[in-house]
């Protein structure tokens, strides 16, 4: 029998005022680790990852009014869930364009992908860009400037098409 | 079988996205193509050696000289159609340059 899942909980949907990214990582790492769902060198790997290989996307080409995003993510070895970890920053802050990576993007919303299954989960990514294109633009901008954990957790519940299941 | 090597830093979201977009789209084009995706930093040149055509995200220094055909196929990522499209003839005209189609 396969039990479709959500790849999102409202226990990991946050809101950050940090001004720096290792700040804003810290943080949730922080939480993370406590509800078992990395391991404790996620924080380590997901700072140097982010450094050599940034994960900002500009969405300035679907549509300049919408903010620029980021999905930091890590080796399998480092987590222990598969799920995506949506953070609302409330203020932007710069991250290197994953396509081009001279430039740098005010980011102000992560979707920090947790993928415990390596290339059972490869899909992740592409659900994200498929919830964007997907989703009608004045939702999205509303979305984008929610300041409320559940309004998030709800909102992606219901436009989010992707899920994960288990057999 | 023309054999094409993509990556990314984790060897695992983006590189398998632009690992099955490239092996479908290309397949809907008559080329017979194979694409593994891996992490950046395990290329080394005897890998690389084994492939016709890199699939960079962004230009990638891998610390020694690239002497395959490169595509940027980050614009992959974007999941549209007209964005894909110019990689996917980029990646047309690599396979047209091995005269291997």
């Amino acid at each position: 029998m396969t039990v479709r899942t959500s790849i999102f909980s409202p226990e990991t949907i946050y809101f950050s005022n940090k001004n720096t990214q290792q700040q804003v990582f810290e943080d949730v790492y922080l939480d993370l680790l406590k509800k078992d769902l990395v391991t404790p060198d996620f924080l380590n790997n997901l700072l140097a990852r982010e450094k050599k290989y940034p994960t900002g996307l500009s969405l300035a080409p679907i549509d300049a009014s919408l903010p620029n995003i980021a999905i930091p993510h890590t080796e399998s070895e480092f987590v222990k869930a598969t799920r995506i970890v949506p953070i609302k920053l409330q203020a932007p802050l710069l991250f290197h364009n994953m396509i081009n990576l001279d430039e740098e993007l005010p980011v102000s919303f992560l979707f920090l992908i947790l993928n415990q299954n390596g290339f059972e989960q490869t899909g992740l990514l592409a659900e994200i860009m498929d919830f964007i294109n997907g989703t009608d633009r004045a939702s999205l901008l509303e979305f984008f400037q929610y300041e409320n954990t559940q309004e998030i957790y709800y909102f992606l519940e219901k436009n989010f098409k992707g899920e994960m299941s288990h057999d | 079988m023309i054999k094409i090597l993509a990556a990314c830093g984790a060897g695992v979201n983006s590189s398998h996205q632009i690992k099955a977009a490239l092996e479908t789209e290309l397949a809907k084009r008559g080329y017979q193509v194979s694409c593994d995706a891996v992490m950046i930093k395990d290329i080394n040149q005897e890998m690389l050696a084994k492939y016709d055509i890199f699939a960079q995200i962004a230009n990638t220094d891998l610390g020694f000289p690239i002497e395959i055909p490169v595509v940027d196929a980050g614009a992959i990522l974007y999941r549209i159609p007209a964005m894909a499209e110019p990689v996917y003839q980029q990646m047309e005209a690599a396979i047209h340059s091995l005269q291997k189609k």
